[in-house]
């Protein structure tokens, strides 16, 4: 909890000591307040803090926003490859059909015939696509960062307009397969 | 979020004289660099706002003024109503012309936003002395509204990042695919409004916490109350806002803002909640708004801490303080929850939305949820169709937005990462994550073109920096100096920079226009059909228009006495009743399931058995959709499987393995024979046995299945057909009174 984390504690003290303490120690706070006055002594009185071996591990830190920021990466991929759809309605990884002459079984990758349907491999391609596209643009901002060495500057810049591009044309590929009447 | 280096400098002589040079003066004014600004953005704007509006418009150009759908034509009966009877007559409504034994309490079982929205909307035109029908407004409010979203999310986009992020998203979110499909001009439904609505409540509370300031928190509040009225997804606001406040104080943000403008908003908007009857007590009875409870008393928890933390002045006895105030707040909060759920006063989440944590659930349980198209799971596909590359964009948003993380960035963060997660549950909700995904989208793209520029404008090292800035020159040459002290390899530019950053400038405008002319396609071919007017393509490429629908309707009003009872599948209740005029039985609202139960047993029964039930309810006349002639896929007997399941859930007389061969449902030689002889089977396929549907194909042949039919010689005891439209789309039997007895 973010108060326990703000105040810097050490040991449980028991209860009359920290008021015996409190008394001596802040003698200063002169207050005409009913309710510090009441806050300071009441609760004490009677109520001795339990000596807990609870604590919270000094090991629970908040995890850094890059940390964060990968693992919500990974669930905006998990998402837009309709890893929901596939839970649900249990496609098969990769369609097949039947070659009407020779009768070998080939495979389909791509669902045809809807929008909103899937095979499990091609939402996973896709996702990946998506996923590459942002990574490039992500590299490109980091490319332009003046304080880096400037081959790695280049190569930054390289990768992400590279990506970019293979994710855009990858991504137009697999939509004018699946949708053939698309742009059309 | 501000000024940033880049965009709108400060007046500097030099830059203004070579930015003014290509704006000419006007009427002999040379324009400050501020105001050139000013006239881009607003210039920008009032265009996006045209193109809102005018994106919306194909169904309206190719057809005509009217209202598509189902649901929609529910609103605008009840919109007419309360533009004809005046507003008590509307909110205290008891409509005893649907859900016919039953009746429906319309006053108290509705969202009311949209239709005081359209009709203050009317009567303001009327006050003009703009004669306009009140469908002409119905049909335009969707458009009006989606114009207003953009201007929110341009303040919106202002508030996170800057102004050019908040003129991008402006410009996406006015042609997102995901947001036009339940927008267009004649989509007249809760959505259409109840974005608008979304979008304000979150802007608002992101200024309150931004600024602190009372007057935001208080018109965040009313914004959520024009939410609640609008559309019951404003469970989302309710859990997603107190979510954002725990994410806050967990992150250590938090402030007195915070506390002003949560504690504001939630107090004030449960009380103006609990105005709407629909609503009623939830806020305080039903688990899905326990969370924002919680959070409240959470918040009010941390403030006090804080403020004896404050007056105490001593970390020891605080911290004793500490731990018994949790103690103590901690079991009081959860022995609340306990003894609330418990006693049964704190309802749990209803099917609908415990559907959306655990998608699971509906299939197994709630026939009717699942049975919903709209309410499938989303497959990759849908996703790239309503956004486009937005998908590519999303990503890069939440890297900048993480890089300058702040109060707001956070909330949109959230706002985007949950409603992507709902978006990925069903196909619906789609809508309400792309408000989130043009606005994160429009970070990226803003930012990404920042840098493409500063790269061209920046300066080059090699050459002499003589043209440099007139003012603060000393400023620039110390600079310059430190500059040429800089170790070799850091701080040069890459090779061919300006060229390079000029090339990528040039393949950004690409993209955007690409993701325009996709959702232009999208919008016309997708999602501006009418559905209750169906077009094909003719045999020579024109275009075939089938009005089957309307004309089945038109036919009821005028034909059948004024008091005719129609009972048909609950898809088509809506339209019967605002169209046609006439009683229905169940229609789109399906509050009662036992009921539609009761019609779907009715219409997978053999027809004696139908007949019972039918006379038991008062049927006058029987209305069922056949698409085998026109090929045309969404009709009854596609449908059928759900009157079975759901006729079978509730009454045990009717097992779906009876109509399934080999686990699926035919209608051929090779159909179950309970199958051949049920209503619907005999009501859907009366004469058709005589029918030539397609040139070389036997009489008999269903289009829309592909097969020729099992049972062609269909006689009816009971019923006797009462009307066909041209197209064989809608049938209409009447049913028979009963034999004179001997």
């Amino acid at each position: 909890m973010c108060p326990a984390m703000r105040t810097k504690s050490d040991n449980p003290t028991p209860g009359a000591a920290a008021a015996a303490t409190a008394a001596t120690a802040s003698s200063d706070l002169d207050s005409f307040d009913p309710v510090l006055l009441l806050l300071r002594f009441l609760p004490y009185s009677f109520l001795r803090p339990p000596r807990t071996r609870l604590r919270l591990p000094s090991s629970v830190v908040l995890p850094s926003p890059m940390t964060v920021f990968s693992l919500l990466l990974l669930t905006y991929f998990a998402v837009v490859s309709g890893l929901v759809y596939d839970v649900i309605v249990e496609p098969p990884g990769i369609g097949s059909t039947q070659d009407p002459a020779t009768g070998t079984v080939r495979p389909i990758v791509f669902l045809p015939g809807r929008v909103n349907g899937q095979y499990i491999i091609e939402g996973l391609s896709s996702g990946f696509m998506f996923l590459l596209g942002g990574f490039g643009l992500i590299f490109m901002d980091l490319a332009v960062d003046r304080h880096r060495a400037r081959s790695t500057r280049l190569s930054f810049a390289m990768f992400g307009i590279s990506a970019v591009v293979i994710a855009y044309l990858m991504t137009m590929l697999f939509i004018r397969i699946k949708i053939p009447g698309y742009l059309w | 979020m501000g000024a940033k280096a880049g965009s709108s400098p400060p007046v500097v002589p030099p830059p203004a004289s070579s930015a003014t040079s290509f704006f000419p003066s006007i009427n002999g004014l040379k324009l400050k660099t501020k105001q050139q600004e000013l006239l881009i953005r607003v210039s920008i704007l009032a265009l996006v706002y045209v193109l809102a509006f005018a994106i919306r418009l194909f169904s309206v150009l190719r057809y005509e003024s009217m209202i598509h759908e189902f649901d929609p034509y529910f609103n605008y009966r009840t919109t007419l109503f309360l533009t004809e009877k005046g507003f008590y007559e509307f909110w205290n409504w008891f409509d005893f012309e649907s859900w016919y034994p039953l009746g429906r309490i319309i006053g108290g079982t509705l969202y009311p936003g949209l239709m005081v929205t359209a009709a203050l909307i009317y009567w303001t035109l009327r006050f003009l002395r703009f004669a306009v029908h009140i469908r002409e407004v119905c049909v335009l409010t969707a458009p009006f509204f989606a114009s207003n979203t953009t201007i929110v999310a341009y303040f919106f986009g202002k508030e996170i990042w800057d102004s050019g992020a908040g003129l991008v998203a402006a410009a996406l979110i006015a042609i997102c695919p995901g947001y036009i499909s339940r927008s267009v001009a004649g989509s007249y439904d809760n959505e259409g409004v109840a974005i608008f609505a979304l979008l304000l409540t979150f802007y608002l509370f992101v200024k309150a916490v931004n600024t602190g300031s009372l007057a935001w928190a208080l018109a965040s509040a009313f914004g959520y109350f024009y939410m609640v009225s609008a559309w019951g997804g404003y469970v989302f606001i309710i859990n997603l806002v107190p979510l954002y406040v725990l994410v806050l104080l967990v992150t250590g943000r938090y402030s007195m803002r915070l506390y002003i403008a949560y504690n504001c908003m939630y107090v004030l908007g449960m009380l103006l909640a609990m105005q709407i009857r629909f609503v009623g007590f939830q806020h305080v009875q039903s688990g899905e708004h326990m969370a924002a409870m919680g959070v409240f008393f959470l918040l009010q928890v941390f403030y006090f801490l804080d403020w004896v933390k404050f007056t105490l002045n001593d970390p020891k006895l605080f911290y004793s303080f500490l731990r018994i105030a949790l103690t103590c707040a901690i079991s009081v909060g959860s022995l609340a929850l306990g003894v609330g759920m418990a006693t049964g006063y704190i309802s749990p989440w209803t099917g609908r939305f415990y559907s959306l944590l655990d998608p699971t659930y509906a299939k197994d349980h709630i026939p009717i949820i699942a049975s919903v198209s709209e309410h499938q799971p989303t497959a990759w596909s849908s996703f790239m169709f309503d956004f486009h590359i937005l998908l590519f964009l999303f990503p890069a948003g939440l890297y900048f937005c993480f890089k300058r993380l702040s109060d707001a960035t956070i909330f949109i963060v959230m706002y985007g990462l949950t409603s992507m997660y709902f978006a990925g549950v069903m196909v619906r909700l789609i809508l309400v994550a792309a408000p989130a995904v043009c606005l994160i989208s429009s970070i990226a793209v803003s930012a990404t073109l920042k840098n493409l520029t500063m790269l061209i404008r920046a300066k080059n090292n090699a050459t002499p920096m003589g043209s440099s800035k007139g003012t603060a020159s000393l400023k620039a040459s110390a600079k310059l100096i430190f500059m040429h002290f800089q170790a070799s390899s850091f701080d040069q530019p890459l090779p061919y920079q300006r060229n390079v950053a000029i090339a990528l400038l040039l393949g950004a405008f690409y993209l955007l226009s690409r993701y325009a002319i996709h959702c232009t396609w999208v919008t016309s071919e997708a999602y501006s059909s009418p559905s209750i007017v169906l077009a094909a393509r003719g045999a020579h490429g024109g275009r075939v228009i089938f009005d089957d629908y309307r004309e089945a309707y038109f036919w009821l009003r005028k034909n059948t006495p004024a008091d005719a009872k129609i009972m048909s599948w609950w898809d088509y209740g809506y339209q019967i009743t605002a169209m046609g005029n006439r009683t229905v039985i169940v229609d789109n609202n399906t509050w009662n399931n036992t009921h539609i139960a009761t019609v779907g047993r009715a219409m997978s029964s053999y027809e004696d058995e139908a007949y019972d039930i039918m006379k038991s309810l008062d049927v006058d006349y029987v209305l069922v959709v056949f698409g085998g002639v026109t090929g045309y896929s969404s009709d009854d007997i596609n449908k059928f499987l759900w009157m079975v399941r759901i006729g079978g859930g509730v009454f045990s007389v009717i097992k779906e393995p009876e109509y399934l061969v080999n686990g699926e449902y035919r209608v051929d030689k090779g159909a179950a024979p309970k199958m051949l002889n049920c209503l619907m089977y005999k009501l859907c396929y009366y004469r058709f046995g005589e029918v030539t549907t397609e040139y070389g194909k036997p009489p008999g042949y269903d289009r829309a299945r592909g097969v020729e039919i099992g049972n062609k010689d269909v006689k009816l005891e009971y019923l006797e057909e009462a009307f066909t439209t041209s197209n064989w789309i809608i049938r209409i039997y009447k049913v028979k009174p009963p034999k004179n007895r001997w």
